[in-house]
């Protein structure tokens, strides 16, 4: 299980990526294993507003629906379009597929280092 | 999950680095680390095998077997002869389902019946209220007996290496046959529950099913989870107990007429006498149901999942009882398979017996509302030895 030490996590398992007041957002290695077979991805519009601890999509595994938490607080500013074909690329490449990024970011929510993230995980598992 | 009852693979499982969950109080694999879509369509292509020792084993056996039977089930038993296994229901008294069943014919004087994992307690206890009627020996088996379901394409071919090429039972569906298998006793029948035209169910001593399940796999064959069992019988259209059966999403109990498999496990004939539920079953057949269960596709892009809400001209007509996205390989004009695969979206819907294959309904989608559309079947089964992906024609 990866856990890259440069990017922030949210207790449900989304990271993200904040640089030059844009916020790259997507979710953890961990998560991706536990969705297992990632088939669809609904993703918000550019534009959207989405705000800390707040769903802005659902991912769709074979088994389940997860919903996905917005980190930060913010208004969706580019959308990961190729995720509409290639949802697998979650599984793949879980740090590498991300799904939005956000800028006029207002708030960021609780989030925790590659450290406290694994041990979460870790809880969890 | 320590209170969960385990099948003799356990282990095996571990090993393999499944994912265990618990189904029906067993701790079982969901999947194996390749994942639920890889696992699919090696089914589809080559041969996926499958722990299925959760399931509960009855051997039913003496006088009164035939009697019994033909009361407590709603196939014709006389039906049977030995070498044959038939697909049944328990009915309720009120014309639903306890459970649905395979009864298999091995031998001459007795019947091995055999029922879902989730169910095996209640089952018994169910049919435990006629027994003293009936001059029968009930007897347990599902743990001295392991099962494992051995199924697509390549499964004919490793089997056969198995049995020195002797034909495992014979071509048809639902034919039985007990064979040496590297010298051990094995119980095979051509049934499954994926929708591969070839494929078998095989039964064998608990002690010998670790064997039997490393041998297979040395041979070729990919094990495959509780995941991939799912989205297999999804796509060739066969129910699933709790969800296409037993109590629909308000709580009402489905009719055993409204699945589209009843017509095959219920049986009128004069032979077969009485039985639980009858009268309501045949007023069933004869007037239909109010609702029923239909294949459905999903037109718009989406994932549908059991308990959502179906509309009809903005009218609520049903729920949908099971759906996920399911892969599938493409095949070349010439009908020869490629390494290409694509995903669809399908499921089983229970609507108003009004709504057609034809119409467009909508399903409530986590409060978006998708297109849906019914279809005659998912899945081609008549060119062995692939079952083959049927699509829209538009796409």
């Amino acid at each position: 299980m990866n856990f890259p030490k440069d990017l922030k996590y949210a207790a449900s398992h989304e990271w993200v990526k904040i640089e030059n007041g844009i916020a790259t957002v997507g979710i953890s290695d961990f998560a991706q294993d536990a969705l297992g077979d990632v088939v669809y991805v609904s993703l918000p519009n550019v534009g959207d507003k989405v705000k800390a601890g707040i769903s802005f999509g659902d991912v769709e595994s074979v088994k389940a629906v997860s919903d996905l938490l917005s980190p930060v607080s913010g208004v969706v500013c580019e959308v990961n379009e190729e995720l509409a074909d290639a949802p697998e690329n979650l599984n793949s490449d879980p740090y590498g597929a991300w799904i939005i990024k956000v800028e006029a970011i207002e708030e960021e929510g609780d989030l925790m280092d590659a450290e406290a993230y694994e041990a979460h995980c870790a809880e969890e598992e | 999950m320590s209170d969960l009852k385990r099948t003799p693979l356990y282990a095996s499982h571990i090993a393999l680095g499944a994912t265990m969950v618990d189904f029906g109080g067993w701790e079982m694999p969901i999947q194996y680390p390749e994942g639920i879509i890889s696992e699919h369509l090696f089914d589809r292509k080559n041969c996926g095998i499958f722990d299925v020792s959760h399931m509960g084993r009855f051997i039913i056996e003496g006088k009164d077997r035939v009697k019994f039977l033909q009361r407590v089930l709603t196939s014709n038993v006389l039906a049977l002869t030995p070498g044959r296994a038939q697909y049944c229901m328990l009915p309720t008294v009120t014309g639903g389902a306890v459970d649905d069943a395979y009864l298999y014919m091995f031998e001459e004087d007795k019947y091995m019946l055999v029922v879902n994992a989730s169910n095996a307690e209640k089952d018994k206890k169910h049919l435990a209220q006629f027994l003293p009627e009936y001059n029968v020996q009930f007897t347990d088996v599902s743990e001295s007996l392991s099962s494992i379901a051995v199924q697509g394409p390549e499964a004919e071919k490793i089997l056969k290496i198995m049995s020195g090429g002797e034909e495992i039972t014979g071509d048809k569906k639902n034919d039985l046959k007990i064979i040496s298998l590297e010298g051990k006793t094995v119980y095979a029948s051509k049934t499954g529950y994926t929708g591969d035209p070839i494929g078998w169910e095989l039964f064998i001593d608990s002690g010998d099913a670790e064997w039997l399940w490393n041998r297979l796999i040395e041979l070729g064959a990919k094990p495959t989870g509780l995941g991939a069992r799912d989205t297999l019988r999804l796509e060739a259209g066969l129910p699933l107990y709790g969800h296409e059966m037993g109590t629909d999403a308000a709580g009402n109990e489905i009719p055993i007429f409204a699945v589209p498999l009843a017509k095959f496990a219920v049986s009128f004939d004069e032979e077969k006498g009485d039985f639980i539920a009858k009268d309501i079953l045949l007023n069933q057949k004869e007037n239909g149901t109010e609702k029923r269960m239909m294949p459905i596709r999903l037109i718009d892009r989406g994932v549908m999942r059991a308990g959502m809400d179906i509309y009809f001209e903005g009218k609520h007509v049903g729920w949908v009882t099971s759906g996920t996205m399911v892969p599938y390989y493409e095949f070349d004009k010439d009908g020869n398979i490629t390494e290409n695969t694509g995903k669809r979206s399908i499921g089983f819907a229970y609507v108003d017996s009004n709504v057609t294959k034809k119409d467009i309904i909508e399903i409530d989608v986590r409060g978006r509302r998708l297109k849906a559309k019914g279809v005659i079947k998912h899945l081609n089964q008549a060119e062995p030895p692939y079952a083959k992906a049927v699509l829209p024609k538009e796409k």
